[in-house]
């Protein structure tokens, strides 16, 4: 028994070592270890071994087979790395690869979807208010009075719709500020409401009166699609602004700094600084100009920048009578607000250099694809 | 509004060891921007932008008067010196009359005088200044006007006196319909409402504040003059100028506001340099009528506010002392200031924010620190309710899947809005024909940039922007959050639509799309979702299919919820069943019988269509225990005597 066994180990094994692919080892496995293999009857008559030496030769079958099959898995192995030797061979790797779809997001979006993560992370959270604007939000609620230059007709698109007697004419809102008193009014009345739901005494529940009680805290952040009333090189009459808004208690100069610091190296890069200059807004007080180190001479003063400043967009204080129409006392709290373009910002940090803003809206498709 | 002034002119006014460069400089960081500083010849310009707030500042004097307070702010030294001014005494024994009789509610100040002069051609440092300024150097008579405006910042007139008929001026509205000759020989009709001065003939003989007339305007053989100033009411003027288009440096600059205590300083000015360059003889006595005195304002800032507003701490002696150093007078009181508005800033500083704006301008916005404003409270971010996380999830998802995301106009032509225009909210001031309506529907703007782009064979692209519907009166209109779709090219059939829209709605976790036909008369389908008609596809061409949907009705659906489903413990049997159907026969209906025939049917799909002959694969589970051939086979034949009866189809 054990020289057949033995016997049937070689075999197997020489047959193993001669195999040149995966099925015939396959086949030599059911040859020997299968059902009816021949290893396998052998092992069944291991009844006519005697009984004391029918340890051993168990013993030893076993022993027989595991030899067969790690012979097996050896060769499987070995075969497989022949396979990858002549598979690379025979592989062209500059050949091109197959690539999955891959298409493209607009240059817009993915501006607005990195403006936004930067302010995530500062508490400003996005949100969307009428693109289709009453006057009243867009100016007379933004302190500009009734005959104020940008009201005229050249700056601003008017609807046909009906003129309402407190809230004017309905227009395109020209800038993402519309949003201000709508985001100030919506704080207040939620914290009235919760109020009343907590039936608290003290708080001023009443509508008539400012806001001043606890725990206002604005910081709103608003992308929006804007319209001007005018088509250049430097101009579309559809853009995009983004207006960010905080409001609280001692809320300051400096904390405006601070935003607006944080956004700059952020977006810009660490090597990049900013500075505010005064200005003027109807709807802040104090008001800004801000400025930001360009890009290509870092700040030394070069021939596409002022002295080395590229002006960035506006922002300021807000003014004490938009945080009246906003339902907030002022005496309680302050704020400060910024508007700039999405477009502009853009420009400055990626040095497209486009000769005409109207390509961003082109919809040329060799243009789209580029980014 | 911009203006240009020589450095060589400021410092007539202004003495400084600082140089130009440092001078704007200090002036763009803590009064107004300073654009540009060029050489002129040996000379500098300096182009200044002013906010329109500080009409103050569109002069010489303005900027003098600010550079001397903020240069020091820099280290440097800076001084005013006084202006050469002359007073007006008469020195002709023949003198003249003039009668102005002014309207009060029109005009707040007028001086004037009249003045025996030569005419003759201006000296160089006039001709320079005004050069710089941008404005025409024309005679001596003309260009001390303009010099004055330059330099003093108060907009005045020259009049030929011997053409005013009856030496009379009556101020007065214009009625609409009357006409005028502005001294530029064009003619414009008035609309009524406009300043305007009457020769006591009904002749109008000035717009006031904007243009002179040609027929009161000083020709080349004016003698007399009358040298004349007019602080008039902004708003009229604004509304003349724009109304007429006539945008002189006059109107812009009245139309801001003028401080009319600079009239007479201005005129004394004019005086000097009328006898100094022109031998000007004073022949009338001066007309200051004044009925518009400004009323000086003080406003009460408390100290703590200051430097609430600005974060910093600032004593109040500081504070004063920055107030002081700019005009303004001060009194302190308990922690508070009462400080009073000089003239010039009449229109601009009237509330307690208005004063702290300049402690915090003078003490330099680049002196205060940068921090942070921390947090107390936070608004609760819901990611599953939050219509940006969809929408960008979507767009990344479209990204993905190959297709190119455009922005189109809001507004459309009239061809490209979808429906009768007295549905569309329309622009009353339109740029151009093409961007009129506010569009309904994105497919047409869509289908634009397939045109526009017509050598690019296969074309997939999406947008996802508002569409704008009309509402009721005192309603604006309702803004639509909508995702429009256009494949062209090889994908681009029902099929590959339907797909990437069922895909897209899987991936924001919506599972039960319906589709039916559409009733919109081409070739399509509608999407329904939990029984809203949230979207279309539409078939245009071989080759070429569309699709818009109601996102923001979608999303209301969306969910990132996942269940766990215990795995089965009980293996699965599938087969394939083939059919013959006739063509007519819907797969929906099909597999919805299919299904009917036992809840131990798990999933039905169609796996294969080949000519007549659709294939279903079907997968038998149960949870219970392992499903027997018998069993199955038992369903199978209730599935294949369902559909061949219902269906008169024919199992293969």
């Amino acid at each position: 028994m054990e020289e057949k066994l033995m016997s049937l180990k070689n075999d197997a094994v020489s047959l193993i070592l001669d195999a040149s692919d995966e099925k015939t080892l396959e086949e030599i496995k059911l040859q020997f270890l299968g059902r009816s293999g021949r290893l396998t009857l052998t092992l069944k008559e291991i009844t006519k071994v005697p009984l004391e030496r029918r340890a051993e030769v168990g013993s030893l079958a076993n022993e027989v087979k595991q030899s067969v099959e790690e012979a097996i898995e050896r060769q499987k192995q070995i075969l497989k790395h022949q396979t990858i030797k002549v598979r690379k061979q025979t592989l062209d790797v500059t050949n091109p690869g197959i690539k999955p779809p891959l298409g493209h997001l607009h240059l817009i979006t993915q501006a607005m979807e990195e403006i936004t993560s930067i302010f995530d992370k500062i508490g400003f959270t996005r949100v969307r208010y009428p693109e289709v604007e009453w006057d009243y939000y867009a100016f007379t609620a933004l302190n500009f009075p009734e005959n104020h230059p940008a009201r005229d007709d050249w700056e601003t698109f008017f609807t046909t719709e009906q003129t309402d007697s407190e809230k004017g004419q309905i227009i395109l809102t020209p800038h993402t500020s519309s949003g201000q008193v709508r985001e100030m009014e919506r704080s207040v009345a939620k914290l009235r409401e919760l109020a009343r739901e907590r039936s608290e005494t003290g708080v001023d529940g009443s509508k008539d009166k400012l806001y001043s009680g606890p725990d206002l805290s604005i910081r709103m952040l608003n992308i929006a699609k804007c319209y001007r009333r005018q088509s250049d090189v430097s101009h579309t009459q559809m853009f995009h602004q983004f207006e960010g808004l905080c409001v609280g208690e001692n809320i300051s100069i400096v904390h405006l700094k601070g935003v607006l610091d944080y956004f700059v190296k952020s977006y810009f890069g660490e090597n990049r600084t900013s500075r505010i200059r005064p200005y003027h807004f109807q709807f802040t007080e104090p008001s800004f100009e801000i400025d930001v180190t360009c890009g290509v001479c870092l700040g030394k003063g070069c021939k596409l920048c002022k002295a080395g400043w590229l002006e960035m967009g506006g922002a300021g204080m807000v003014h004490p009578n938009v945080l009246t129409y906003g339902g907030i006392d002022p005496k309680k709290y302050s704020g400060f607000a910024f508007g700039w373009g999405v477009e502009r910002v853009l420009m400055m940090k990626e040095g497209i250099e486009i000769d005409d803003l109207r390509l961003l809206y082109s919809n040329k498709l060799e243009f789209l694809e580029q980014f | 509004m911009d203006i240009k002034i020589l450095d060589s002119h400021l410092r007539e006014q202004l003495e400084t060891n600082a140089k130009p460069m440092d001078i704007a400089k200090a002036l763009s960081l803590s009064s107004a921007s300073i654009e540009r500083v060029e050489p002129f010849g040996k000379d500098w310009v300096y182009s200044v932008e002013v906010t329109t707030n500080r009409p103050d500042m569109l002069s010489v004097k303005g900027l003098a008067r600010e550079a001397a307070t903020v240069l020091p702010q820099f280290g440097y030294n800076a001084k005013l010196l006084p202006i050469k001014l002359a007073h007006p005494k008469k020195d002709t024994k023949d003198s003249v009359e003039i009668h102005v009789v002014n309207n009060d509610k029109l005009v707040r100040r007028i001086c004037g005088i009249v003045l025996d002069v030569d005419k003759k051609e201006s000296p160089q440092f006039v001709k320079d200044s005004l050069e710089a300024a941008g404005i025409r150097s024309l005679n001596n008579l003309v260009d001390i006007t303009n010099y004055v405006m330059l330099e003093i910042g108060h907009p005045c007139h020259v009049f030929d006196y011997d053409r005013l008929k009856n030496h009379t001026l009556i101020i007065r509205e214009s009625k609409k319909g009357e006409k005028i000759i502005t001294l530029d020989k064009k003619e414009h009709m008035l609309s009524g409402g406009d300043i305007v001065a009457d020769n006591g003939e009904g002749e109008i003989i000035d717009l006031l504040g904007i243009m002179g007339t040609a027929n009161s305007v000083v020709t080349d053989n004016t003698k007399h003059i009358l040298f004349f100033f007019d602080n008039n009411d902004p708003w009229r003027i604004r509304k003349t100028s724009m109304g007429l288009a006539i945008r002189t440096d006059a109107a812009a600059l009245n139309e801001k506001g003028v401080d009319p205590e600079l009239a007479m300083e201005a005129l004394e000015r004019g005086v000097a340099l009328y006898k100094e360059l022109a031998g000007a003889k004073v022949m009338s006595d001066v007309i200051d009528i004044y009925p518009g005195k400004v009323k000086s304002t003080t406003i009460t800032v408390n100290n703590d506010d200051i430097c609430r507003t600005i974060g910093v701490t600032i004593p109040i002696r500081q504070s004063d002392k920055i107030l002081k150093s700019l005009g303004f007078e001060v009194e302190q009181k308990n922690g508070s200031l009462m400080v009073k508005v000089p003239s010039w800033r009449e229109l601009d500083v009237t509330i307690p924010e208005d004063v702290i704006e300049e402690v915090a301008r003078m003490y330099g916005y680049h002196n205060i620190p940068t921090e942070l404003p921390p947090f107390k409270h936070a608004k609760f971010y819901h990611q599953s309710t939050n219509q940006f996380f969809w929408e960008q999830k979507a767009k990344e998802a479209l990204k993905y899947w190959g297709l190119t995301e455009v922005y189109t106009y809001s507004t459309v032509s009239e061809t490209m809005f979808e429906g009768p225009l007295d549905e569309a909210v329309t622009l009353a001031n339109p740029l151009d024909v093409d961007h009129t309506y506010l569009r309904k529907t994105l497919t047409p703007s869509l289908l634009a940039v397939i045109a526009e782009n017509k050598s690019f064979e296969n074309v997939a692209i999406f947008e996802i922007a508002n569409v704008y519907r009309k509402n009721k009166t005192n309603k604006l209109p309702t803004e639509i959050r909508t995702l429009g779709i256009v494949l062209k090219g090889k994908e681009g059939d029902f099929y590959h639509a339907k797909g990437l829209i069922e895909q897209l709605l899987s991936d924001i976790g919506i599972t039960n799309p319906l589709w039916k036909d559409s009733d919109m008369g081409g070739i399509g389908a509608a999407l329904y979702l939990d029984k809203v008609h949230v979207g279309d596809i539409e078939v245009m061409d071989k080759g070429l299919v569309t699709a818009e949907l109601n996102f923001e009705e979608t999303i209301k659906l969306a969910t990132l919820k996942k269940t766990y489903t215990p795995l089965a413990k009980y293996p699965a049997i599938t087969e394939d069943i083939s059919f013959v159907l006739p063509q007519e026969i819907k797969t929906g209906d099909v597999i919805e019988e299919i299904q009917k025939q036992s809840t131990l049917i798990k999933e039905v799909s169609l796996l294969d269509i080949f000519e007549q002959t659709r294939t279903f694969h079907i997968l038998y589970q149960s949870k219970e225990r392992n499903l027997t051939t018998e069993e199955v086979g038992e369903i199978r034949k209730k599935i294949i005597g369902s559909v061949e009866m219902k269906f008169k189809g024919k199992v293969k």
